[in-house]
């Protein structure tokens, strides 16, 4: 099933020289359905992977197994909190995907050469800071659908920089594949929600968290900025 | 201080939670030194929320230092 109006859209301006298009993913409720699309770099199109990796990558790619490990150990909690039916077993793919994406980085790495640097904070430490502790289910699936969103994004913005390592392609349209999922099971069920919670409610708990997500994302990226910027220069500034 | 029977419930339930004795959990014991990581937080809250059918929101999350606090919480939503 294709819709245009749910395909994202691009969002960098074409009168930069240099830029490239960025894609920008439809809210968490702006449609039930999610057709996100597969970015144009395919593990075709590159070059032959070079034997070292550039320390800014190797962070880059540390801190994105780091946050994966964390995803798994939230969604795990949370599976583990619920009672057995259809969110319950849904946050289970869910935290599986999150530990098998940490294995596909882990990989990924050690066939760049490399050992995955140990860093203590995740991205979701930050956030929880940033947004307040979700108090119930549904603003549990909120801050997770944006969480989602920016996770995409980025790793659709990663997969734009030239000449990446093939492993890393490889990586990167592997796990944006459950990504899409992610985002499209979280959707559906903050919908369900909504008789019981409100919609309007739904809506501004996900605001909330849209809000703080910008928030964490530009500290973090002001933190980290010469590591993240060869991803940030070569497709467009934080959002 | 001697605890009711729901504050014995909501106590055990967090003692499991945190892999703790119950005996290492009184009311006044603050949810810091209880869930460190935020994370386990969470599950304390939703957990509970399933287990006793009622509902946190985001405003009382503010207000949650204490062990006693989460089991005063909980027995405000309680029906009567």
């Amino acid at each position: 099933m294709s819709d245009p109006s749910l395909t994202p859209q691009p969002t960098s301006s074409t009168d930069t020289p240099g830029s490239t298009e960025v894609f920008e993913f439809p809210s968490a409720l702006d449609d039930p359905h999610v057709v996100l699309p597969v970015p144009a770099a395919t593990v075709d199109s590159l070059t032959p992977a070079r034997s070292a990796l550039g320390d800014s990558q190797r962070w880059l790619l540390s801190f994105y197994r780091t946050s994966e490990i964390s995803g798994a150990l939230f969604f795990g909690r949370l599976a583990r909190a619920q009672r057995p039916g259809p969110i319950q077993q849904d946050l289970t793919r869910h935290f599986a995907d999150e530990a098998q994406h940490a294995r596909y980085w882990t990989d990924c790495l050690d066939e760049l050469g490399v050992a995955p640097l140990k860093l203590g904070v995740a991205y979701q430490d930050q956030y929880l800071s940033a947004a307040g502790m979700p108090a119930n289910l549904m603003e549990v699936l909120a801050i997770t659908s944006v969480f989602e969103r920016r996770v995409i994004n980025q790793y659709a913005r990663h997969l734009t920089v030239a000449e990446l390592e093939p492993a890393v392609i490889r990586t990167l349209n592997k796990i944006m594949e459950d990504e899409r999922w992610h985002i499209s099971w979280v959707r559906q069920a903050l919908k369900d929600m909504g008789p019981e919670y409100g919609e309007d409610h739904v809506k501004a708990t996900v605001r909330r968290f849209e809000q703080a997500d910008r928030e964490v994302y530009a500290a973090t990226i002001r933190e980290h900025e010469e590591r993240v910027s060869f991803v940030l220069d070569h497709s467009g500034r934080a959002r | 201080m001697s605890m009711n029977t729901v504050a014995t419930d909501v106590v055990g339930r967090i003692a499991e939670i945190v892999r703790r004795p119950v005996s290492a959990l009184q009311l006044d014991t603050p949810l810091s030194s209880v869930a460190p990581d935020s994370f386990v937080l969470v599950e304390i809250v939703i957990e509970l929320q399933e287990e006793f059918g009622v509902r946190f929101d985001h405003d009382d999350m503010r207000d949650l230092r204490t062990v006693g606090d989460v089991v005063a919480l909980l027995e405000s939503r309680l029906p009567r």
